[in-house]
């Protein structure tokens, strides 16, 4: 099944821990899709695990790559918008 | 019975505010059964496993409700965490090869902290997952769990300790805390210090309390006692400053980029610990040698003005750097450590020296360095010429152990330096773990017998014409900092919170002074008496 990527980048300055981690996976519950994000080049993490996302140990700085299995682009631009906003901390 | 007005319990004291008020005793909780295989079948454990996860999950909707903020979102974080399906999926293949529900959510949370470990930034979450498992088990066990804390009122909270969690659900109706364990360096006592509630630790006899008694927190004084009148309070010190600068220089201690900033904006005349573990803790590999200068390069640039100390990696069983490999020891920290590891890694530690090195070249600033756990004078000779051989340090040695502590002498050109380590010098002299919060009390730093020790590593040093230093928590009570330059300590390096309390104090009698109360203050056999005569010492100058 083809997918729609986006980057995002982590700004919050704990890096993606347990808040912005519970926000993505309430969004991605209730998108309904199986959303997974992770660093280019290695194994992702399924979106609808925080504890997951939270393994990955991801710093401040870093771009993630988050992939949306779907094909309406305007629905996967929205929830990777969506993401960034998450990941921009306070 | 209960006892009587009037009636003194001693403990060890946090902080300088007193209060009085009413006894909420926590009741003491109950172990949790260890963990078993399961006598029921699977999906009897199954459920019993979700609903405690909805029991659970609702107290914490409550407490988030109740705490409202930053503090709700807080615990709807960890709710989720709680609740989600993968681990309810971990813990599910725990019960179906046969473990009962509670070691189950027991075993799965301790596979994801393992995941989650060793990030400093999730340290704290995990402490709060793992409490959050320790509620559900405890559900299923049939055991009561929550704190129920007035909300109004002046409330003296009365326990054995308190986890994350429960400190997290002090209301400000808590106006003083008193526990039979623990600790100065207890997390009870770090969280009470910073909120200014009067709190007194390790304080065996207060199991004698019973809710709804009226006593006064007393930490100055080391004691409660049962009364209402906040003027038996023992009276703190106020230090009224009679020079500019304190009789010995205050550092600050950090271990991040973090840490170098805020400690940049407090007066302290450089840094007289860096502890550099946080730096590998989150390594999964070993860091390049280019990484490593950056970040000393960032933190030697942030770090406040004057020298600045860098003790060479401590990593071991309770602080454990992935890329290093290193075998799990348990039971006391008498193993592979500090130091030791020079055996084992010298590849690593002569990276860090050098990177060190290069970072003090880029900045141009003052870098002394130093090594933990250092036991006999060949190690210190060998990091010396180590140390020299990589950069143009000042170098010396943390005195944490007890056989060093009596060759300080022998070091004469060895070492520019030493600083003491009070928290695992007392930790080895009294054969007292750290980590076992019921003995607390061995660890308090007015012990006579670390006080005899560290006079006699003063002494030691100035005859061999080495400065000395305390590294440790201990200089972070502006009393005890007195007491140590009475002594003949040269300088100390204190918590960043603690600076400015630490210099008004150093800043507040002269030399001569100091070395009176420090006398007196040897002359005493116990830890009660020993910080009495300090402050009495004090309150007549």
């Amino acid at each position: 099944m083809s997918s729609i990527k986006g980057q995002v980048q982590v700004l919050d300055p704990i890096g993606l821990h347990a808040r912005p981690a519970s926000q993505i996976v309430k969004l991605v519950n209730e998108s309904g899709l199986e959303i997974t994000i992770g660093r280019e080049g290695q194994e992702f993490a399924k979106a609808n695990s925080a504890l997951r996302m939270m393994a990955l140990k991801i710093s401040t700085g870093e771009t993630l790559t988050v992939d949306v299995p779907t094909q309406d682009k305007l629905l996967a631009d929205g929830i990777i918008a969506e993401i960034q906003e998450f990941l921009k901390g306070e | 019975m209960s006892p009587s007005v009037g009636t003194i319990f001693s403990g060890v004291g946090v902080g300088l505010t007193s209060a009085v008020g009413e006894v909420v005793v926590v009741k003491q909780q109950q172990t949790l059964p260890a963990w078993a295989k399961s006598t029921k079948t699977k999906d009897q454990e199954l459920a019993e496993l979700s609903s405690a996860i909805e029991f659970v999950s609702d107290y914490l909707d409550q407490l988030g409700s109740k705490t409202g903020g930053t503090g709700a979102e807080i615990f709807e974080a960890i709710k989720t965490l709680l609740e989600e399906d993968e681990l309810f999926e971990v813990a599910s293949k725990h019960i179906d090869s046969g473990w009962s529900a509670a070691a189950a959510i027991g075993k799965a949370v301790d596979e994801f902290s393992e995941l989650l470990g060793g990030d400093p930034a999730f340290d704290e979450r995990v402490a709060d997952f793992q409490d959050l498992s320790k509620r559900v088990q405890a559900k299923i066990a049939g055991i009561e769990m929550s704190l129920s804390i007035p909300e109004t009122g002046q409330i003296v909270l009365v326990g054995e300790d308190f986890s994350p969690a429960d400190t997290a659900q002090f209301t400000d109706a808590v106006v003083g805390v008193i526990t039979f364990k623990g600790g100065a360096t207890s997390h009870t006592a770090i969280i009470c210090r910073s909120k200014s509630i009067a709190a007194v630790v390790s304080c065996p006899d207060a199991t004698e309390l019973e809710t709804g008694e009226r006593v006064l927190v007393d930490p100055v004084g080391d004691r409660v006692v049962i009364s209402d009148d906040v003027s038996l309070a023992t009276k703190s010190i106020e230090f009224v400053a009679i020079n500019d600068e304190p009789l010995i220089p205050v550092q600050a201690n950090i271990g991040s980029l973090e840490d170098a900033v805020a400690a940049g904006k407090t007066g302290a005349h450089g840094v007289g610990l860096f502890r550099t573990e946080l730096l590998y803790l989150s390594a999964k590999t070993e860091p390049s040698l280019a990484a490593q200068v950056e970040s000393y390069t960032a933190i030697l640039q942030a770090a406040p003005e004057g020298p600045i100390v860098v003790r060479t990696i401590d990593a071991g069983s309770d602080k454990p750097v992935p890329f290093l490999k290193l075998p799990e020891e348990q039971g006391m920290p008498l193993e592979v450590r500090g130091y030791r590891l020079l055996s084992t890694h010298r590849s690593f530690i002569e990276g860090q020296l050098r990177a060190i090195e290069m970072a003090r070249l880029a900045t141009g600033r003052e870098v002394w360095v130093m090594a933990p756990m250092i036991a006999s004078v060949k190690e210190a000779k060998d990091f010396s010429v180590l140390a020299r051989s990589l950069g143009q340090y000042r170098v010396g040695i943390i005195v944490e152990t007890p056989a060093i502590a009596e060759q300080v002498d022998q070091l004469e050109g060895i070492v520019d330096f030493v600083s003491v380590g009070t928290n695992d010098l007392a930790q080895y002299l009294f054969a007292a773990d750290r980590r076992n919060p019921s003995l607390g009390a061995l660890l308090n730093h007015w012990q006579p017998g670390l006080i005899q020790s560290l006079a006699r590593i003063a002494r030691a040093a100035k005859s061999a014409g080495i400065t000395s230093g305390v590294c440790g928590e201990s200089a972070s009570d502006p009393v005890f900092a007195v007491v140590l330059a009475g002594l003949g300590i040269e300088s100390v390096s204190v918590s960043k919170s603690q600076v400015g309390a630490v210099r008004g104090a150093l800043s507040s009698l002269s030399l001569a002074d100091a070395k009176e109360i420090a006398n007196e203050v040897l002359k005493q056999s116990t830890p009660e008496a020993a910080k009495a005569t300090a402050l009495a010492e004090l309150a007549r100058r």
